[in-house]
């Protein structure tokens, strides 16, 4: 489903969790949400699926407005930490009302990731541990088949084992039927490798939305003889800097042209990738976020 | 399938009411053996279920509307779906009420106890079906209209729907002034004396239980609507 946000604008009384939002997300892909504590990532997946009706602004989905419109929430399935999908009797019971609601619920699929993530279906779900809600929370997620799946934390209480088997379900699942899927997390060196798009907001305002592969090509790190590093990143966006010694390691935001590599390599500098977490680190610490 | 919630509620009572059944009987044969039994120990018991409708109704919005806007469904299609799950609930109930009060009436026929009434209701005498089911009725769907209403004040303004016990207080009352049954009975009565003040003086009529239930009905059903139409779903677990 493609989505189009325009000025959108989220307050809880006196604080704006959301200011002034743009962005278009095109079908068929899966979107990496990114941000700090608070920076508006659960409050933009919550107007997107319609939990919430936004302050002022435009969500449409596929063309059409999203809040209080069934054709369109019908496709849309978004898992949080809070289980509002799941907290309902049963294992069994909340898949049933799952099965009753979602039109394109896929029973069998459903019952295949119990198993995967060792979900006594018969038990309450409320008296689950963490990590068991999650999966339910996960399953239900899955299962539906929604052409717009959102998970936000989808994963809070989950070991490594069964976070890998998460991230290979939806990997699996997209591929065998592709919809948008926008994943919000803190993990991001565990689950970068899905996305294909990251969209990283701030203080409720989008920081940056590009193709992952662009995004971490904007990053650079540059490590050399301090003051070579010095004269080479002067008047560049610099993210942070790291010294060692007389060796200093700076993190630079920008695409670097043939002719600053040439002059990197006969500076002695070394230059290398910055990985998407650390891009994230660094955009978004205050210095780095007002750049 | 419609009215899922409906049937899971409809199961999940009857498993209570067996079960709540089995308590009452254990206890009024204990009564009975010992020679203190002066009344109708449904009587008495059918307090209970009143609150059972009343949590019935804080339920289908604080667990069931998260869960239907969350799956997909709108306010309004649940708003629909709601207030039909919680007009068919009711007379569900009253049909477990009037079944306690004929299985009641075959004991105590049995046993030959008296099977008398202690208060005033549309009923004069247990077995009298209708009228026993009418009142049961009433009292099903006022107290889980109640529910509903502070329910949703709650989940939506949290400490704040406080103030909705007041307006839920004067709905179930004004339905039982309607059918001239004492709403709150001896068990809350003896906690909070205050409540036996809340009673409206209407006119005796026989339509009067038929108006006063369709008009709490349709004014606690407004006031929810009020409440859950643009409700957000909250962001934290409660």
């Amino acid at each position: 489903m493609r989505i189009e946000v325009e000025d959108l604008v989220l307050r809880y009384g006196d604080v704006t969790a959301l200011d002034g939002i743009t962005l278009t997300l095109e079908e068929g892909k899966i979107y990496g949400l990114l941000g700090r504590n608070g920076s508006g990532k659960t409050s933009l997946l919550s107007v997107l699926a319609a939990f919430r009706k936004p302050t002022a602004g435009r969500v449409r989905i596929d063309g059409q407005p999203v809040f209080e419109n069934g054709r369109v929430t019908s496709r849309i399935s978004l898992i949080r930490d809070v289980g509002e999908t799941v907290n309902i009797g049963t294992g069994e019971e909340a898949l049933s009302y799952a099965e009753a609601l979602r039109p394109n619920w896929d029973g069998e699929y459903a019952r295949s990731l119990a198993e995967l993530f060792k979900i006594d279906l018969k038990k309450s779900v409320k008296n689950m541990s963490k990590g068991q809600r999650s999966a339910m929370g996960i399953i239900v997620g899955l299962a539906s088949r929604a052409p717009l799946t959102m998970f936000d934390e989808a994963y809070l209480g989950l070991d490594a084992p069964a976070r890998q088997v998460f991230y290979d379900q939806v990997l699996a699942d997209y591929l065998a039927h592709p919809r948008t899927i926008i994943m919000s997390t803190h993990l991001i060196d565990e689950v970068s490798g899905l996305f294909e798009e990251v969209v990283i907001i701030h203080k409720g305002r989008v920081l940056a939305h590009e193709e992952k592969d662009e995004l971490l090509a904007k990053g650079t790190s540059v490590t050399g003889p301090a003051a070579a590093v010095d004269a080479f990143t002067a008047g560049m966006t610099v993210l942070g800097s790291r010294s060692l010694g007389p060796t200093k390691s700076v993190t630079v935001y920008g695409e670097l042209d043939d002719a600053r590599r040439r002059k990197a390599a006969e500076s002695g500098l070394e230059l290398g990738p910055v990985d998407l977490q650390d891009l994230f680190i660094h955009l978004t610490a205050e210095d780095g976020a007002a750049r | 399938m419609k009215f899922r919630i409906l049937l899971a509620n409809c199961l999940f009572a009857l498993l209570v009411w067996a079960a709540f059944w089995v308590l009452v009987t254990l206890i009024t044969v204990g009564l009975g053996l010992t020679g203190r039994l002066t009344q109708s120990a449904w009587e008495v018991a059918a307090q209970l279920p009143r609150w059972y409708a009343l949590f019935f109704g804080v339920s289908l919005i604080h667990e069931y509307l998260p869960l239907y806007v969350a799956h997909g469904r709108t306010r309004r299609q649940f708003g629909v779906e709601g207030a039909l799950t919680l007009i068919l609930f009711a007379p569900f109930l009253a049909a477990l009420l009037v079944i306690s009060y004929q299985l009641e009436s075959v004991l105590y026929g049995l046993a030959g106890w008296p099977h008398v009434l202690e208060r005033a209701h549309m009923f004069t005498e247990p077995t009298q079906v209708p009228l026993v089911f009418t009142e049961y009725l009433i009292e099903a769907l006022a107290w889980s209209t109640a529910g509903a209403f502070m329910g949703a004040a709650f989940y939506r303004f949290r400490g704040g729907g406080l103030l909705s016990i007041p307006v839920g207080v004067l709905l179930i009352a004004f339905a039982h002034s309607a059918m001239g049954v004492e709403p709150w009975g001896p068990f809350l009565l003896a906690w909070l004396r205050v409540l036996s003040q809340v009673v409206f003086d209407l006119p005796d009529s026989p339509l009067m239980p038929l108006l006063g239930t369709v008009g709490v009905l349709v004014v606690g059903l407004l006031l929810t609507w009020a409440i859950i139409r643009d409700m957000p779903l909250r962001n934290q677990a409660s």
